[in-house]
């Protein structure tokens, strides 16, 4: 890989971010902690109780006891039971250190811990606590209890490095946690062919994720001008441009055409991909009214 | 190859700013994506490629660079060593006209000279020389051209081998061109070619000619030497303007010695061109066998006399005496009458010196006043040198009265040597085409007409009044003797030319192509 000076890395959490999050930690929405259990694949004792939260189509690898067979008998297609439990609730959030988050302005990055820090502080408010995977880390797989350690939240993910790691890593380390819960894999996604394994396999083995994108404005507007030196900052390839009207035209077209990939991939496996445009106000002044759909996003 | 301006190399040092002109410019703005195949994508759907440096049109144009620079720095080959002159010696005696098989050796000579100078490269200088007979030296496209080399004549009196060795240098290759005749000894080193033109010659060497004119009886007298094995017949042939037709006459000869024909001819009496030849049988060398004279005709040998009343019968008496001597007649001098010969013997009269063929004794030319009476001059004496006076005794001559100033201005042929102060007594005028004879007495007044050597005086006073028109003309004189026998030559054999060098050439040509060429395809790069 050629070797590229990356961007200075943005202050992820600024004095406002921090005042606004313990009001966001204060809303009175129910918060999704998914069910904690022993995976199948590890074959330990398996939990049927807990509290039944719907169907979903059966997929090939799941647990043939949790088929509800009179919803077969009245359909005649196989589903299966989504059960809740209501002792031990946890989340797990996956963040995506890759190289290729520091693209945007601001970066996607800032938006991935920003979103990482919501989500960790709603569990750490109102669940038993918050599994952080951050493959490519010193510590990949941290576990925070107890809203007392929202700081040590924030700073764990501030000194978070830039580490370039496979899709898959993401997924064998949320499936080697003890407890799972809800999944939230913050992420941008791209190219989706690499993320669809994992999440497969997360999907196979009964977790329930989460996809998010924080959305930089690069995603909607690219450059409509100009001569840019293009540059992937996780394989160092740079593209030299001349901009104009037509090629604008074209990225938003191929720019539109991976968002419904990632739609796509996301419906496939049967999971949720939500996007959130972190810097739709600008990062310096953080609304409450931006970060209101992550919390209503959590409760579903 | 080399450089002859080495210095120009600097200019390359222009290959580094060349290479950073033709990179593209660098985008100030950089863009951090995590979408670089989303723009790849769009780019290829819009068929648009990044703007980038071409290897290629970079490589032309540092080889256009490259080009430019070592043609302005004179790139060339490199020299090849070797003599870049060459000198021909020409053998041009007269023993190259000899011929064998219809090609003389000369022509030989030169056709083969003409082939290999026209092969020689450019560089190479050429100086010919032509040895024997007047030596001529061509330089240059002259030399190639073989501009007025001549024909064979004279002698080789060069030593060849000398001039060779003297001539051949590192720098000069010398190539000697020769029949061999003549020669002790033939180049040992450089370039040598040998004409065989050996065999039996015969030749001319002389022709004396005791020639009667007016009178048409000539004595030929041909010294002819031949060289050739015995038993040969050889003759001598006159034919031309002669009585009779061609005359033949054998020739007793003894190989290389002198042998003396002698023919008396009758001549034509309108004279023309007589041709004697010697002819022997394989004779290789027909430019010594012929001499020619040219006769002049004969001329009308009527004579008429003016003489005043008181000259007396001398004038008459000489005017016969002398027509019997040119075998003529004498005529009376009238109006509009033709006389070869015009004798005045005093009294005046209206011809102008010099413009008549005429022997005026004591007679007043016009314009001329009464001259002053010259009783018997003394100290008579006369030019023992001159055409007209030489051989004859006027010693007895005896003039009891003259004119002073009275002969016009000519060459003095007698005079009267009086306190050393020359007075002429006869002078001969030149015209143009004719000469006049005058004496400044009268017949009467001089013992003259009683001297024996009168008659002669007359008749050559005929002759030389005729001036040109009575002499013969003869061609060019006899080969040299060493030109003549042609039997033996110097053995040789043939050595062709070396190889000559080569000056260092000029590569700029080629380098501003392979620039051009470079540039024309840079063109059509992308």
């Amino acid at each position: 890989m050629p070797r590229v000076d990356l961007p200075p890395l943005e202050e992820p959490f600024d004095e406002a971010f921090r005042q606004l999050l313990p009001v966001l930690i204060s809303t009175k929405r129910r918060l999704d902690g998914g069910r904690v259990e022993r995976l199948r694949a590890r074959r330990a004792v398996l939990s049927q109780s807990g509290t039944f939260v719907g169907h979903r189509r059966y997929e090939r690898g799941d647990d043939l006891r949790h088929l509800d067979w009179a919803a077969y008998a009245r359909t005649g297609e196989l589903f299966t039971k989504q059960l809740e439990e209501d002792d031990r609730r946890a989340v797990t959030v996956a963040v995506d250190l890759s190289a290729s988050m520091l693209a945007g302005s601001p970066q996607r990055r800032t938006g991935a811990l920003r979103l990482a820090a919501v989500i960790g502080g709603l569990a750490l408010a109102r669940l038993d606590g918050v599994c952080l995977v951050t493959p490519g880390a010193s510590a990949p797989s941290q576990r925070f209890v107890g809203v007392a350690q929202l700081p040590a939240l924030l700073e764990h993910l501030r000194a978070l490095p830039v580490a370039d790691t496979d899709p898959g890593a993401v997924g064998a380390l949320v499936l080697s946690s003890e407890s799972v819960g809800r999944v939230h894999w913050i992420s941008d996604f791209a190219p989706p062919r690499e993320f669809e394994p994992p999440l497969r396999a997360l999907r196979r083995r009964g977790a329930k994720v989460s996809g998010w994108i924080p959305v930089v404005p690069e995603d909607e507007a690219p450059p409509s001008g100009g001569y840019l030196r293009v540059v992937d900052p996780e394989s160092g390839r740079s593209l030299s441009v001349p901009v104009d009207p037509g090629l604008h035209v074209e990225l938003r077209r191929q720019l539109a055409l991976l968002e419904r990939q990632q739609r796509q991939m996301f419906a496939e496996v049967g999971s949720p991909l939500l996007r959130w445009p972190f810097a739709a106000r600008g990062l310096d002044e953080p609304d409450l009214l931006d970060h209101l759909p992550i919390v209503a996003a959590c409760a579903r | 190859m080399s450089l002859a301006h080495p210095e120009y190399l600097w200019a390359l040092a222009v290959l580094p700013l060349l290479w950073w002109l033709s990179r593209p410019p660098a985008p100030r703005r950089h863009l951090w994506t995590a979408h670089m195949q989303q723009w790849q994508l769009a780019m290829r759907a819009l068929r648009r490629r990044p703007p980038r440096g071409s290897w290629l049109r970079l490589l032309l144009l540092a080889i256009a660079l490259v080009a430019a620079v070592f043609a302005a720095a004179g790139a060339q080959t490199a020299a090849r060593p070797g003599p870049m002159r060459l000198v021909v010696l020409l053998d041009a005696s007269a023993s190259m006209a000899a011929a064998r098989g219809g090609a003389s050796a000369f022509d030989r000579a030169r056709a083969k000279i003409a082939a290999r100078l026209a092969a020689l490269p450019a560089h190479v200088e050429v100086t010919l020389l032509r040895c024997g007979g007047d030596l001529r030296r061509r330089y240059g496209e002259a030399a190639r051209q073989l501009s007025d080399v001549g024909r064979p004549s004279g002698e080789l009196d060069v030593d060849l081998a000398g001039l060779a060795d003297a001539l051949r240098s590192a720098e000069t290759q010398v190539w000697a061109c020769t029949d061999g005749q003549g020669q002790v000894r033939l180049p040992a080193a450089g370039a040598l070619d040998v004409f065989d033109a050996r065999g039996d010659n015969a030749s001319v060497l002389a022709v004396r000619v005791e020639d009667r004119w007016p009178l048409p009886d000539l004595r030929v007298e041909i010294d002819v030497v031949v060289h050739a094995a015995a038993g040969s017949a050889v003759q001598i042939m006159a034919a031309g303007a002669v009585e009779g037709g061609a005359q033949r006459r054998t020739v007793d000869w003894t190989d290389s010695q002198t042998a003396t024909v002698s023919l008396d001819l009758q001549r034509l009496p309108g004279g023309g061109e007589l041709e004697l030849r010697v002819m022997l049988p394989g004779d290789v060398l027909p430019a010594d066998d012929v001499r020619r004279l040219r006769l002049p005709p004969l001329p009308a040998p009527r004579v008429a006399v003016l003489e005043d009343e008181a000259a007396g019968p001398f004038a008459a008496v000489a005017a016969k005496a002398l027509a019997e001597e040119v075998r003529g007649k004498v005529v009376e001098a009238a109006a509009g009458g033709e006389v070869g010969l015009l004798l005045v013997d005093g009294g005046v009269t209206s011809m102008a010196a010099g413009a008549v063929r005429a022997l005026t004794f004591g007679a007043r030319l016009p314009g001329q006043e009464e001259p002053e009476a010259w009783l018997s001059p003394q100290g008579i004496d006369w030019d023992r040198e001159h055409v007209v006076t030489r051989g004859l005794d006027l010693s007895e001559l005896e003039v009891d009265r003259a004119w002073r100033d009275l002969l016009p201005e000519g060459e003095p042929l007698i005079w009267s040597d009086e306190g050393g102060q020359r007075e002429p007594l006869a002078v001969l005028v030149q015209g143009e085409g004719v000469a006049s004879l005058h004496f400044a007495f009268r017949l009467r007044d001089a013992n003259l007409p009683l001297l024996a050597a009168f008659p002669q005086l007359l008749r050559r006073g005929f002759v030389r009044s005729y001036d040109k028109a009575a002499s013969l003309e003869r061609d060019e004189g006899a080969l040299p003797a060493g030109e003549l026998d042609l039997r033996y030559a110097q053995p040789a054999t043939s050595r062709p030319l070396g190889r000559f060098g080569a000056p260092p050439e000029s590569l700029a040509r080629w380098w501003l192509a392979v620039g051009l060429l470079s540039l024309g395809l840079r063109a059509f790069v992308r």
